[in-house]
């Protein structure tokens, strides 16, 4: 492209490039702040956090896949069905304590059994049946969709149950009891990626599949591990999703499935090498949060959001490719 | 003896054909299935019903096969369809056009949608299915802030001609099964029997040979997001015109039938490529496969769930027929 550009400069302006979403970021949110007065109090960035969490869980799911997979969206890692295992098992949870009189934890264990189950399928279709991880998880995610609209019939169901309540109202030590059970899962998926000898064979799987192989790594194992914990992740992600919105509504999949790519994409922003993180996923659905709710905040028209976002997701990406190629 | 010595190659050639033809098997057990649920599935009426609801589907599935022949995806195709149909239907409703000019202008809709995603994939480098999915999110958006909220725009008085693309017929066809065979058609030879077609392959299979060969790769590759753009807006032409309205964000629902077809169809391929006899194929399973479950009378959410799972349980057994080849 620019054959006179001197090295130095072309290191530059991919700096420059990559910095462009955050930088688009913090130009929002000085905006809100300036023009929605309490945008910037704690009670609004609390409410920031507990809106983020569900992204945030789904988000950390689907790094694991991405991290696993390589971050080739059509041939490497991508988990586009987290988002709809959070909504089966959140059906399943819901319909459980609604109308069958279940018990909580008997409730919760079978919403969770389905999601497990979910994410052992996506794993077989991708390691055993050799399907691209994006047309397994894509047609199932519709599967997953279908069967929890067969179980609520597509109506939604109110929850008033204790640890529903608990995980959306309770405090300890005047913070969030739903923020800080999502912070320690969190912590615990950074420890295993970022800080284990598991994730850092997960990483040298994901980074390079034929390396990996020929060091002795079995890497379709970790792949298939990568899938089930994204689904451990749809499971636990249900009672956030649940707490968020007091009971399973259907038809959150799709806003859910945006967020979250939107948050685990723009999170590799905030990575030194622009590559996926479970920390940036994190911080990323912080992000997307803060944004939905500062253009709620300023007034703006509901049915903008979408655009913004999908314009967020391009802008993302387009800069980590054009920082890419300047790189190169 | 010589018999039996051509015994293992005969045993041999009998895999590889059951390997490609297997899903047709599958397609004649599901034919039979239905038949014994509901003898009048192989009614005429009923046939003629299949295929004229898979007309739509399609066509979306046409613009799909060429993008994945290009080796990309285009999650945007039912953003497209929806724009040829907002379009239309506006210029008819708002501006008093000529049926044709609607037309014309529908399938513009659909051809600026797929300008905005070669413009995004080519000019910006972002991958496909990246670039696609922002464009679907904020395709989906304009239609809800131009609808103020996803009503539907419907228009009762639609120029004759105009809704004779989705309900009329020409010497007994329908018009709309025409519109689909001409697609059809063209898009064999376009893909098949073209030089562009062998390019177009070319940049799917190996991109980066073709770029040493010297094909303009991202000339051709926003040739195939801008083709499929304008085909889907057609899709979205008999759409409007069968309803007489503009259904907001109801062109999604055809995507992921199209993606299904696409694979299941190459799968049934010499190479495993996408082709156009395969996405045929495919598209009429998926829609024969709704239709029958629809002649079962099952509740409608359990259709749902059980059309999901065929959907997996089809694009699993066309990718392992597939390895099992090669």
């Amino acid at each position: 492209m620019s054959a006179l550009a001197t090295p130095g400069g072309r290191a530059l302006s991919a700096a420059v490039v990559s910095a462009v979403p955050l930088l688009v970021f913090l130009a929002l949110l000085a905006y809100f702040g300036a023009r929605a007065p309490g945008f910037l109090d704690p009670a609004t960035l609390i409410l920031i956090l507990k809106q983020a969490i569900p992204t945030a869980v789904l988000g950390v799911g689907l790094s694991f896949v991405v991290i696993g997979g390589g971050d080739d969206v059509v041939a490497g890692g991508i988990d586009l069905s987290v988002p709809s295992i959070a909504v089966l098992s959140a059906a399943i949870i819901a319909d459980q304590l609604a109308f069958h009189g279940t018990g909580t934890l008997a409730a919760v264990l079978l919403g969770f059994m389905a999601a497990v189950a979910a994410g052992l399928c996506n794993a077989v279709l991708v390691t055993r049946i050799g399907m691209t991880p994006l047309l397994a998880t894509l047609a199932s995610s519709t599967a997953f969709i279908g069967f929890s609209k067969l179980v609520t019939a597509n109506r939604r169901i109110d929850l008033s149950d204790p640890l529903i309540v608990t995980l959306r109202d309770g405090t300890v030590a005047g913070l969030p009891l739903g923020l800080l059970a999502a912070t320690a899962l969190i912590v615990i998926a950074i420890a295993a990626v970022h800080r284990s000898r598991w994730g850092l064979r997960l990483q040298a799987v994901g980074g390079n599949r034929d390396a990996a192989v020929i060091a002795g790594l079995d890497a379709r194992r970790f792949v298939a591990q990568s899938f089930l914990i994204a689904g451990v992740f749809g499971g636990l992600a249900s009672l956030f999703v649940l707490a968020r919105g007091s009971g399973s509504t259907p038809g959150v999949a799709e806003t859910l499935l945006m967020e979250t790519v939107l948050a685990t994409f723009l999170g590799a922003a905030f990575s030194p090498r622009r590559v996926v993180t479970v920390w940036g996923a994190a911080l990323g659905a912080i992000l997307v949060s803060a944004l939905s709710i500062g253009f709620g905040s300023v007034g703006v028209d509901v049915f903008w959001t979408g655009c913004v976002k999908g314009g967020l997701i391009l802008v993302v990406v387009a800069a980590a490719a054009v920082a890419r190629r300047s790189r190169t | 003896m010589s018999r039996l010595a051509s015994l293992p190659s005969l045993v041999g050639s009998g895999r590889a054909a059951f390997a490609r033809h297997g899903f047709l098997a599958v397609v004649g057990l599901a034919i039979v299935g239905f038949a014994v649920a509901n003898p009048s599935f192989l009614s005429l009426a009923n046939l003629v019903n299949i295929v004229s609801g898979a007309v739509i589907p399609l066509i979306v599935g046409l613009a799909m096969t060429l993008v994945v022949a290009l080796g990309a995806i285009d999650l945007s195709v039912g953003v497209a369809l929806d724009f040829g149909s907002a379009f239309a239907i506006v210029a008819l409703k708002d501006y008093g056009v000529p049926w044709y000019l609607a037309v014309a202008i529908g399938i513009a809709g659909g051809t600026l949608v797929g300008v905005v995603n070669a413009l995004v994939v080519v000019r910006f480098r972002v991958s496909a299915f990246l670039g696609t999915l922002g464009v679907f999110f904020i395709g989906g958006s304009l239609q809800r802030i131009f609808t103020n909220g996803g009503g539907p725009i419907s228009f009762r008085r639609l120029p004759t001609e105009y809704y004779d693309l989705a309900v009329g017929d020409l010497y007994g066809i329908p018009i709309r099964i025409l519109i689909a065979a001409a697609l059809v058609v063209g898009y064999f030879l376009l893909l098949e029997r073209s030089a562009l077609g062998r390019k177009i392959h070319a940049v799917g299979q190996q991109s980066r040979a073709a770029r040493v060969a010297g094909l303009p790769v991202g000339a051709i590759v926003a040739f195939g997001f801008v083709c499929a753009g304008a085909t889907a807006a057609v899709g979205g032409l008999i759409a409007s015109a069968n309803l007489r309205m503009f259904t907001p964000l109801a062109g999604n629902a055809y995507l992921m039938d199209a993606i299904a077809a696409v694979f299941i169809g190459a799968s049934m391929h010499r190479d495993g490529r996408p082709n156009v006899p395969g996405t045929l194929t495919g598209v009429l399973f998926l829609a024969m496969v709704a239709n029958g479950l629809n002649l079962m009378g099952l509740d409608f959410n359990l259709k749902d769930a059980l059309s999901g799972v065929i959907l997996v349980a089809a694009l699993a057994f066309s990718v392992i027929q597939h390895r099992r080849r090669t």
